[in-house]
């Protein structure tokens, strides 16, 4: 089996990123890196690497640590409130719909024109009969069954996926 | 309707506490960290991604996510390594976003400008460089990276890497051989 690893292999990276390779080694050891393939190749990449490495953290401009930790309290600050607004927010929109709800119900009771109308309606719809409808529905279904099964899906879907994305956020 | 609004403040107010007690960290340790390891994970960035602008973009968003992780650590190599597995997985997100948009963006176009003032060999020793880095895979820039530039031990690389410990030797083994082609060293026949 092919070796991987060579117990010289941390002298000559110390070499290297003390900057003493190649000229301020023991000979031996530069007879070594000649003999072995794997130490031959540390001292190439390292050597390389630490010279890109030098020349980037020297060219580096990276922004004011002060500033950095004032942006991350501030983002910190609005997610925050962004994360405390959010239940708020639903549960004023609960509120709403129990509100409008209940003003309905007080319109619906106190309303002669809305009771009468109501009547009615109720007076039309006994008089339809259910049998009669049957076929004509059944009728419908078989003839736009692929469209329908399409809404049914996405009644479904919609809100799932609506949930969901919500729940990720 | 004020009692409705008054606690809506505490509320606020309470989560907003809460987002700056969620920093462990104050700000002048802080400070000391970024100032010792800014450069480094910035270089290590830079590398990873090809791109100088967005190496300082997702600094500044590792080290916000470093802040509100509000994790404790054992000792500084442990800090920097939970700060490098941040940057790895930053870096990873948004090479995988790029590959969604478009699939042959070649790495280190941006990496390649060295700037001025360098000797021409030194230049086009770092072009060169740069481009075989550039046709290695990330996790293969990522680990020779650590290794090289950071001297970060094998389970130091595995831990940022997500690897097993126990896979990283042969995999640091075979990037670094195609790093050594890439640049030019031809296989060695001496043995170890």
């Amino acid at each position: 089996m092919k070796p991987i690893d060579c117990e010289m292999e941390p002298d000559i990276l110390a070499a290297v990123l003390q900057g003493r390779w190649p000229e301020r080694v023991d000979a031996s050891l530069r007879d070594h890196v000649a003999a072995c393939a794997i130490c031959g190749d540390v001292a190439a990449i390292a050597g390389a690497i630490d010279d890109a490495r030098e020349e980037m953290r020297g060219h580096a401009v990276v922004p004011d640590s002060g500033r950095v930790w004032w942006l991350a309290q501030m983002r910190a600050r609005r997610e925050a409130a962004q994360a405390a607004g959010r239940p708020i927010t639903a549960v004023q929109a609960i509120a709403c719909a129990c509100a409008m709800s209940l003003l309905g119900a007080c319109f619906g009771a106190t309303s002669a024109w809305f009771q009468s109308a109501l009547h009615r309606t109720a007076a039309s719809l006994a008089s339809i009969k259910l049998q009669a409808l049957l076929p004509f529905a059944a009728a419908f279904v078989s003839e736009h069954a692929a469209p329908l099964l399409a809404m049914a899906a996405m009644l479904l879907v919609v809100p799932a996926a609506v949930y969901l994305t919500m729940l990720r956020e | 309707m004020f009692r409705e609004t008054a606690i809506n403040d505490i509320q606020r107010d309470k989560a907003l506490d809460d987002s700056c007690a969620g920093f462990v960290m104050d700000e002048e340790t802080f400070r000391a960290f970024y100032e010792r390891t800014a450069r480094g994970l910035w270089a290590y960035l830079a590398r990873l991604t090809g791109d100088r602008q967005l190496a300082e973009d997702l600094l500044q968003e590792t080290f916000y996510r470093f802040l509100r992780a509000a994790a404790t650590y054992d000792n500084e190599t442990h800090r920097r390594n939970s700060l490098y597995r941040i940057a790895t997985n930053l870096a990873r997100d948004v090479r995988r976003r790029s590959l969604a948009r478009a699939a042959s963006d070649p790495v280190g176009d941006d990496i390649e400008r060295v700037p001025s003032g360098q000797d021409a060999a030194a230049t086009e020793r770092m072009t060169d460089f740069t481009r075989a880095m550039a046709r290695l895979k990330p996790r293969e820039r990522a680990m020779l990276w650590l290794a090289y530039a950071e001297g970060a031990s094998h389970r130091e690389i595995a831990d940022v890497l997500g690897l097993r410990p126990t896979s990283l030797k042969p995999m640091l083994f075979r990037a670094r051989r195609k790093l050594a082609e890439l640049l030019g060293r031809a296989p060695h026949g001496g043995k170890p």
